[in-house]
């Protein structure tokens, strides 16, 4: 039983560390008032040149931070379309969704299905051996921890620092914002271009770390999972941490139910993302507090016209 | 001519003459024109997996019978989609379309109605018509044959297979590996583990290493990803490929791969199409180890020659018919008998087979 849950927490990572690196870029795009819907596009972009890289250039390092780049480019365009051209949000973002699968799998085509050596596990003599947590503390590769890092730094600048407020600012409310000098449109394209990179990087992940190969589609629906996050976290990063880990480790379980011949209720189980997240909107819709409120100006194009 | 009782009369003897040849084959499917082949694909065909077997296939036509093909691929399941491409194909002259995915069942059957002088066949698909034949290839009799040799080389009495979705062409699978598992080790047990995905390589990677931490001896992979075999090289356990020969990604484990040899089905039928001899089966093909559909990769060295000399026999008197991988009695994970002894397993009861062999573990609710 305890080698059985050792083996469990360790594993959740795998599953768990995708989701909120993109359910953490989308928070704090979110929170600057842009619905960004791409995140199934950036993630694949990112997996296909993280994997293409390492399998061509055999540095994972070099990789990661080419599908980086590559998340943040293509949310840039997004960030062009909405927040310049001031198109639909919603339809934009499935747009580029649309054309981060549409690359990843034309680019990448001739690299499918081909493993390689991928992200390693840092070596912790001892401290892995621990029971329980030992594998999930100490025996994960270096983004595992820089995922944890980047979560409490976002908290971090979203509640405690000037740089947060303006963005909060642009979310809540873009014409207060804007008549108090804080420059609504710089300010919403450096949030869709970071959650573009954490997207990139949820992506790279994938491929380069959680399975050492690349497949089309291989995103398989998670960007989606982190969209839901999003609201179950109530917007706010350290939560959307936190359920990324719940939602990993559901996901890790279920292999291993079955693996020691429990007939594991899959369909129900691969429910519970989504029913957490209504439940969770049915909550706050109840308790009608004013924390964690969705951002009043979400979804809105922003015009300098309208300002009244 | 003026008479019109008489021009009716002669051109009904006319028509009825043109007729008469043709009734000598009346049901044998008539191509018009030169054969032009279009292939659909779901995905991108180099996909590692299904769509490569079938593009691998299509290459061997192009080479054996020399017609042109076209090639289309990512064309999704959704009916609208589907029936663009092939109206656009039938437009420019294509007179033999391949589908390749159970997803353009009723497209293609829409189509075929639609157009009934063009040739369908579709890969793993549910509908047949007069110009329609589904086929799909009997994989358990390889995965049989895959179980015999994991059997014999496990070192344990515990193996694994990892699977997509519980549905009846992969529960035949599990199934077969599992009696194939216990013609060398009675007692052994299998535990399947149903992704719930078909192209998930977290998913299947994170599936064998959880196989791999309750010890088994074998993970058997049903899906198409390298993952579950780096994960079973690593642990220094045997692996077992599905779809093409995935040797490559397990030179030390991996034992064999059962693999589609779809030129076997579509080389013959495709000559049957132009030459007009073609009657597509009301039932859909379902060729398998006997047409050369599926087979299984040669065995490495480290298999011994009496194991490698059971498969052979086995291989062989399925070929000849005398036997198959389901011959009764069969009794199901809870004990519960599914067939009787001295019975076999007909095509009606494979298809709906919707539980798991006695020797199995878990599965899914």
């Amino acid at each position: 039983m305890e080698q059985f849950i050792t083996h469990w927490l360790g594993s959740t990572p795998a599953f768990a560390i995708p989701l909120a690196l993109a359910s953490m870029g989308l928070v704090l795009c979110e929170r600057a008032g842009v619905l960004n819907m791409g995140a199934e596009g950036y993630m694949s972009l990112g997996a296909m040149t993280a994997a293409v890289l390492t399998l061509t250039l055999g540095n994972p390092a070099i990789g990661i931070l080419c599908a980086v780049l590559a998340g943040a480019t293509l949310a840039l365009v997004f960030g062009f379309a909405v927040v310049v051209m001031r198109c639909e949000q919603i339809l934009a973002g499935l747009a580029t969704m649309a054309v981060g699968l549409g690359i990843a799998g034309v680019v990448g085509r001739s690299y499918v299905h081909k493993s390689f050596e991928g992200l390693q596990p840092l070596d912790l003599p001892w401290l892995d051996q621990l029971p329980l947590v030992g594998q999930l503390l100490f025996h994960q590769d270096i983004l595992v921890y820089l995922t944890v890092l980047i979560g409490f730094a976002l908290w971090f600048l979203l509640e405690h620092t000037r740089a947060g407020l303006k963005i909060r600012a642009v979310g809540e409310d873009p014409a207060s914002a804007d008549v108090a000098g804080v420059q609504v449109q710089v300010q919403q394209l450096l949030a869709i271009t970071a959650s573009g990179a954490l997207c990139g990087l949820a992506g790279a992940y994938l491929s380069v770390a959680s399975s050492s190969i690349w497949v089309d589609n291989m995103v398989a629906g998670r960007g989606w999972i982190a969209l839901a996050l999003v609201v179950f976290a109530r917007w706010e990063p350290l939560k959307a941490l936190a359920g990324a880990f719940l939602f990993g480790a559901i996901e890790a379980l279920l292999p291993r139910l079955q693996a020691i011949g429990i007939p594991a209720p899959i369909y129900l189980m691969n429910m519970l993302p989504y029913l957490f997240t209504i439940a969770v909107l049915l909550v706050a819709a109840c308790s009608g507090s004013k924390k964690g409120m969705e951002p009043a100006a979400l979804g809105q194009p922003y015009v300098r016209q309208d300002r009244h | 001519m003026r008479n019109p009782v008489f021009a009716s009369a002669l051109s009904l003897t006319l028509l009825s003459a043109s007729l008469l040849p043709n009734l000598a084959q009346a049901d044998a499917f008539q191509l018009k024109g030169e054969p032009k082949i279009a292939f659909i694909y779901a995905a991108t065909a180099r996909d590692g997996g299904w769509n490569e077997a079938l593009d691998d296939a299509r290459q061997v036509v192009a080479d054996k019978l020399g017609y042109p093909i076209a090639v289309a691929e990512s064309i999704p399941e959704d009916a609208s989609a589907l029936k663009n491409a092939i109206d656009l194909y039938v437009q420019r002259g294509f007179n033999i379309i391949v589908g390749t995915t159970y997803g353009y069942s009723d497209g293609i059957a829409e189509a075929a109605e639609k157009y009934p002088n063009v040739a369908f066949v579709n890969a793993s698909g549910t509908r047949n018509a007069d110009n329609l034949e589904s086929f799909y290839a009997r994989t358990y009799e390889g995965w049989y044959l895959a179980g015999i040799a994991a059997g014999a080389m496990a070192d344990s009495n515990k193996l694994g297979m990892l699977a997509g979705f519980p549905v009846s062409v992969v529960n035949w699978d599990i199934n077969g590996f599992t009696r194939g598992v216990q013609v060398s080790k009675p007692d052994a047990s299998v535990a399947v583990l149903y992704t719930n995905s078909w192209w998930d390589p977290v998913k299947e990677g994170q599936g064998a290493k959880s196989l791999l931490e309750q010890n088994v001896s074998v993970v058997a992979n049903n899906l198409s990803s390298a993952a579950p075999f780096t994960e079973a090289e690593k642990a220094d356990k045997y692996s077992i490929g599905f779809q093409l020969d995935m040797s490559a990604n397990a030179p030390k484990g991996h034992l064999t791969s059962v693999t589609f040899h779809w030129d076997k089905y579509l080389v013959p039928t495709i000559e049957a199409i132009a030459a007009g001899t073609w009657e597509p089966s009301e039932y859909g093909a379902f060729p398998g180890l006997a047409e050369g559909v599926v087979d299984i990769t040669p065995l490495p060295d480290s298999v011994p020659a009496a194991v490698k000399q059971t498969i052979a026999t086995q291989r062989a008197a399925i070929i000849a018919g005398e036997m198959t991988p389901f011959d009764g009695p069969i009794l199901a994970q809870d004990g519960s008998e599914k067939l009787a002894s001295g019975a076999s397993l007909d095509d009606e009861q494979l298809w709906s087979m919707d539980y798991l062999v006695k020797g199995t573990q878990g599965g899914a609710q």
